[in-house]
């Protein structure tokens, strides 16, 4: 597996996967919807798998002395990888910004705890719907991308809308920590176990259906 | 033990169906596998290898089941489908580090003498070079980590004449010291080379499992005037080909004999031709 995530980094991975690491630093825009950032990820997990039909990317890899499902694993515990050093590297940035003699965020919601469980929930929907569509048909990039993206930003209107007007978000999580810090913990706890449980059940259904793929 | 034991593959797509393809590779040996460009011949290769999904049929190499010991399996084998065109804009020398880490038995001396051998710089990329050279550069990847079986899909197409002779020598070389070789190519002349055997496949369907020599002696080839073949001449055809002057049929070497036409045993193109000229009509 550590060779195969060698292959990953030196041959696959495409350079928008670590340049849109430095897209954390928007949260220290005063009033975005930091949501967003996370999407940068899921956009270079794109590119990587568009470059990679470009540059037959899979014909490679399958022929080598591999099991087909480990080609999957590879790129999914690549991706996984990309997401959970994004979501660190963010960590740093929301202590800035709520550091920063300003308001807190007037778009959406503000980079506090909660927020990372809501983050890391809309990588998990990126990885289930992508992943889903991409495994069915390698070479159909483009509709695992396009029904992933709009997924991801029905997800982040709903959470950033509720922030304006549901009270839960508006009145609890939406506020400076460590307000309210027992519900926003429970909250990063449940969208860590979504991310978790999302990811790991489109793997399952990626390998089965990539096996079942003809290349 | 066979090297390689294909029994019962069938692979069904809407408007073609393989087989079902059954065959064995024996050790040291060098088989073409011939038939025209659709006939089955990559359809039966990605099958064996996993790549496409096949509806029936055993694979086993070197007497293990494909299914079970896919990564161990791979390891023995080289496979190579045309020229490199992965990773277009990598250096070759980056690419080859990276496979070599997938093998625990990489020659790193072979490879650098292959490369020698092909004239290949390895800080080029993919990019940077002619089709030939692609095809070069995956034989080096292909035969640098000891592979006892190489399964090798057209890998003389693209090639100059002189390039194919090179390639070809490299085989022969390969078979002295026991590796096995599939190749496919529907360029006959390379298999009169090295081929010890010819696995023919047609419209997905093996046609013949045997030598060379042993297909062609089955057949005779007579030449017909502007009147072309009698009636009875025709009913016996196995294969018909027009030329500038008349015909050229194909003919069961028994009837050919029982007919008592003038005949000579046809080439191994001569006969792929007529063949599947009949095949279409």
């Amino acid at each position: 597996m550590i060779k195969l995530l060698s292959k990953e980094l030196r041959l696959a991975m495409h350079p928008t996967s670590l340049i849109f690491l430095g897209l954390s630093a928007l949260i220290l825009v005063p009033n975005y919807p930091y949501l967003v950032t996370f999407f940068y990820t899921g956009l270079g997990v794109f590119f990587t798998c568009l470059s990679g039909r470009e540059n037959h990317d899979i014909a490679y890899s399958v022929a080598l002395p591999v099991r087909k499902s480990d080609v999957v694993k590879a790129r999914f515990i690549f991706v996984a990888a990309i997401e959970l050093v994004q979501a660190a590297i963010v960590v740093p940035f929301a202590l800035l910004r709520a550091r920063m003699p300003l308001p807190g965020n007037q778009v959406g919601m503000d980079a506090n705890v909660a927020f990372f469980g809501f983050a890391l929930l809309s990588l998990g929907i990126f990885n289930a719907v992508f992943f889903g569509i991409y495994y069915k048909d390698v070479r159909k990039v483009g509709k695992a991308f396009g029904a992933a993206s709009a997924w991801v930003f029905a997800y982040i209107t709903a959470v950033e809308a509720a922030c304006h007007v549901v009270p839960l978000f508006r009145d609890r999580l939406d506020r400076p920590d460590p307000e309210e810090l027992g519900l926003k913990l429970a909250a990063l706890a449940l969208g860590a176990l979504a991310y978790v449980a999302l990811t790991v059940a489109a793997y399952f259904r990626a390998r089965r259906d990539f096996e079942r793929q003809d290349l | 033990m066979s090297i390689l034991s294909v029994r019962g593959l069938v692979k069904k797509y809407p408007a073609f169906t393989l087989g079902p393809v059954s065959f064995d590779l024996e050790p040291g040996r060098i088989t073409g596998f011939i038939g025209r460009n659709g006939a089955g011949k990559t359809t039966t290769l990605k099958s064996m290898l996993g790549f496409v999904h096949p509806d029936a049929g055993d694979v086993e190499f070197f007497g293990l089941g494909f299914k079970d010991h896919e990564a161990a399996i791979k390891s023995r084998i080289g496979f190579v489908s045309g020229g490199v065109d992965y990773y277009s804009q990598k250096k070759i020398k980056t690419i080859a580090s990276v496979t070599a880490g997938f093998y625990a038995n990489w020659d790193a001396g072979a490879y650098s003498g292959l490369m020698d051998r092909f004239r290949l710089d390895p800080e080029k990329t993919p990019a940077q070079l002619s089709e030939g050279m692609k095809v070069k550069f995956s034989l080096c990847l292909a035969l640098s980590h000891k592979a006892e079986l190489l399964v090798l899909d057209e890998p003389t197409s693209g090639l100059d004449p002189v390039s194919r002779d090179e390639l070809l020598d490299v085989f022969l070389d390969l078979k002295a010291s026991g590796v096995t070789i599939l190749f496919s190519t529907h360029i006959t002349s390379d298999l009169d080379k090295c081929a010890d055997r010819i696995l023919y496949i047609r419209s997905g369907r093996l046609l013949a499992d045997s030598t060379i020599e042993g297909f062609l002696d089955e057949y005779r080839l007579a030449v017909a005037g502007p009147q072309g073949f009698a009636p009875e001449q025709e009913k016996a055809l196995a294969g018909l080909r027009r030329t500038r002057d008349g015909a050229s049929g194909l003919f069961r070497k028994s009837d050919a004999e029982a007919l008592g036409l003038a005949c000579e045993k046809p080439s191994l193109e001569s006969a792929m031709v007529h063949l599947e000229k009949e095949f279409q009509s």
